[in-house]
C-alpha cells in the first residue's frame, strides 16, 4: 500500500517536472522568436486587445469591491483602537502591494489562460499547429509570441487599473463610514504609497502575465484526445495558473521584501 | 510478382524518400519496429493498412513532425532526422501534406488560408500571389469561395481548399492523409483526377494514405500495406489486384464495393 502511494507521488513528481522542463524549453523559443523578423505587430496588437481591453469589466468589478470591502472591514476593526481615521492608509497599501497584482491574475488569469488553452487545443486536435509547422512557419513565433507579449504587457496595466479603482472603491466607503474627505482620503494614500510599494506590486503582475500565457499555451499546444481533450487542458490550465500565481506570490513578496524592504 | 517483404522489390531509380529500420513508439505502444520504405520519384504510392497501424504518424515522422526513435529517414537525399528547424522548413517547402481534416486555420478565410505557405515562402507579389489562389481554387472545383471561413464550408470543401492549400508552392511531393474520406462520388473523382494530373503533368511524387480501395485503385502505381510494426507487403497496381496473399487479399476486397458484387 505504501509502496503505491509511494509510485503515485513519484509518477506525480516526474510529470510536476517534466511540465516544468517543456514550460521552460518553450519559453526559451519564445525568446528566440522575439528576435526573429518580420515582428507581427498586428498578432500582438490582437491579443492586447482580447487580454488587456476584453478584461477591463472583470479588472473594475474585481477592484472596486474588494476596496469597499477591505474598507468596510479595517474601519470597523480600527473604529475599535480609534484610528479608523487611517483606514485609506491600509487599504491602499494592501490593495497596491497584494490585492491588486494577486486578483487581477486570478481572475484575468482564469480568464485569459483558459481562452487561449482553448483556442490552441482546439487547434491542437484538429491538426492545425501542424499545418503551421508544415507551410513553413513557426507556432512558437505565430501563436505563442504574441499571447506572451500581450498578456506580460497587459497584466501591469490591468494592475495599475485595479489600484486606481480599488482606492476609489475603499475611498467611497471611507467617506461614508468614516466621515472624510476625498482630500483627506488621497493625502493619506500619497503619504503612504511609496515607489517601491508601486514596483512591489506591478513587478510581481509581470511575472504573472508572463507565467499565465506561458501555462496557457504550453496546455494548449500539448492538448491531446479531441474536444474532451480540450476540455481537460481547459480546467487544468486554470487550476494550474492559480497554483502558480497564488505560490509565485509568496516567493515574489519575500524576494520584492528583501529588494526593497 | 508481387513480394510480401519490402526488401525483395527492385528498385530501378534513388528513391526521392527512403524509410530505413525506423522504430517509433508511444509509450508502451509499439508503432513500428523497423520499417523499410523506397519512395520513388514521380510515383504515386498507397499506404493501406487496418486503423491505428501507424499510417498518418509515417506522414509525421516524414516531415520531422514526430521523432524517430531510431534508424534513419531520408528525403531528397538529406538525412531528416539530423535537420534543424530551418532545414526542416526548407523540407517542408518542397514536402506538402493533405491532412486528414483539411487543417484550415478557422479565424482565417479560405484566401487567406491559401496565401499563408504563398507569403510564408515570399513566392511573389500580391497580384501574382491573388492570381494563384483562384488558380488552385478552380484546380479543386471550388472558384468564388475566397471570402467564405471554414465554418462557413462543408467539410468536403474544406478538404478540397486544405489540398488547394497544399499543391499552391508547387510541392515536389505531396503527402494524403486520407484524402477522398468524407466526400461524395463526384469530390472524389475529382480528387482522384487531381492527384493523377500532379503527377502527369508536373512530376509529383505522391504518398496516399487511405482506406477507399476503389481510390487507391484510381491513384496508385505502387502499394504498401502496414502491419506488424512494418511494411508488410509492397507491390504494383496489377500485383495487388491479383495478389492471393489472404490478409491484403481480405485488405483489398473488403475495402472495394465493385469486388463484393
Amino acid at each position: 500500500m505504501s509502496g503505491q502511494t509511494s509510485s503515485l507521488t513519484d509518477n506525480a513528481l516526474m510529470r510536476f517536472v517534466g511540465h516544468l522542463g517543456a514550460i521552460s524549453l518553450l519559453s526559451l523559443r519564445t525568446l528566440r522568436a522575439l528576435f526573429k523578423r518580420p515582428f507581427e505587430l498586428s498578432a500582438l496588437t490582437d491579443q492586447l486587445d482580447k487580454a488587456g481591453i476584453g478584461s477591463l469589466s472583470v479588472t473594475f468589478l474585481t477592484a472596486i469591491f474588494t476596496g469597499m470591502v477591505m474598507a468596510l472591514q479595517f474601519s470597523v476593526g480600527l473604529e475599535a483602537y480609534g484610528a479608523s481615521l487611517y483606514t485609506g492608509k491600509l487599504v491602499s497599501l494592501g490593495i497596491v502591494r497584494e490585492l491588486g497584482p494577486v486578483l487581477t491574475a486570478l481572475l484575468v488569469g482564469g480568464r485569459v489562460a483558459s481562452g487561449i488553452t482553448a483556442e490552441l487545443g482546439s487547434m491542437a486536435v484538429t491538426e492545425q499547429i501542424d499545418a503551421i509547422h508544415c507551410l513553413g512557419a513557426d507556432p512558437v513565433k505565430k501563436l505563442v509570441l504574441p499571447r506572451v507579449l500581450a498578456c506580460t504587457i497587459a497584466l501591469p496595466l490591468l494592475t495599475m487599473v485595479a489600484d486606481i479603482v480599488g482606492c476609489v472603491g475603499g475611498m467611497i466607503v471611507v467617506m461614508q463610514e468614516v466621515g472624510i474627505t476625498v482630500r483627506f482620503f488621497w493625502e493619506q494614500v500619497i503619504d503612504t504609497i511609496r515607489i517601491s510599494d508601486l514596483m512591489h506590486g506591478l513587478g510581481k503582475s509581470v511575472f504573472f502575465g508572463y507565467a499565465i500565457a506561458i501555462i496557457g499555451c504550453y496546455m494548449g499546444t500539448h492538448t491531446k484526445g479531441g474536444t474532451a481533450g480540450v476540455g481537460r487542458a481547459t480546467t487544468e490550465t486554470v487550476v494550474y495558473v492559480s497554483v502558480t500565481v497564488l505560490v509565485s506570490d509568496w516567493l515574489l513578496t519575500n524576494l520584492f521584501m528583501a529588494i526593497y524592504g | 510478382m508481387a513480394s510480401s517483404t519490402p526488401q525483395q522489390v527492385t528498385v530501378a531509380q534513388d528513391p526521392v524518400i527512403r524509410f530505413r529500420g525506423v522504430c517509433k513508439a508511444f509509450g508502451p505502444k509499439v508503432i513500428y519496429a523497423g520499417l523499410d520504405l523506397d519512395v520513388l520519384p514521380g510515383e504515386t504510392l498507397t499506404i493501406i493498412g487496418g486503423s491505428g497501424v501507424g499510417k498518418s504518424v509515417m506522414l509525421k515522422l516524414l516531415l520531422g513532425l514526430l521523432n524517430i526513435d531510431q534508424g534513419s529517414i531520408t528525403a531528397f537525399g538529406e538525412e531528416v532526422t539530423a535537420m534543424n528547424a530551418a532545414a526542416l522548413a526548407r523540407l517542408r517547402q518542397r514536402i506538402a501534406m493533405l491532412f486528414q481534416g483539411g487543417a484550415l486555420f478557422d479565424s482565417m478565410t479560405v484566401a487567406d488560408n491559401i496565401k499563408y505557405p504563398l507569403l510564408e515562402q515570399s513566392w511573389g507579389d500580391a497580384a501574382k500571389i491573388e492570381a494563384r489562389v483562384g488558380e488552385v481554387l478552380e484546380m479543386v472545383g471550388l472558384p468564388g469561395v475566397e471570402h467564405l471561413y471554414p465554418a462557413e464550408i462543408s467539410g468536403g470543401m474544406r478538404k478540397r481548399v486544405g489540398l488547394a492549400r497544399a499543391i499552391a508552392v508547387g510541392p515536389e511531393v505531396i503527402l494524403y492523409d486520407e484524402p477522398t474520406t468524407g466526400l461524395d462520388p463526384i469530390n472524389i473523382r475529382r480528387i482522384n483526377g487531381l492527384i493523377r494530373h500532379l503527377q502527369a503533368r508536373m512530376g509529383v511524387t505522391s504518398i496516399v494514405v487511405t482506406h477507399d480501395m476503389d481510390s487507391a485503385f484510381t491513384v496508385a502505381d505502387r502499394f504498401a500495406m502496414v502491419r506488424d510494426q512494418g511494411i508488410a507487403y509492397m507491390g504494383t497496381l496489377k500485383e495487388t489486384e491479383r495478389c492471393e496473399i489472404p490478409w491484403v487479399r481480405d485488405f483489398v476486397v473488403g475495402g472495394r464495393g465493385m469486388l463484393d458484387e
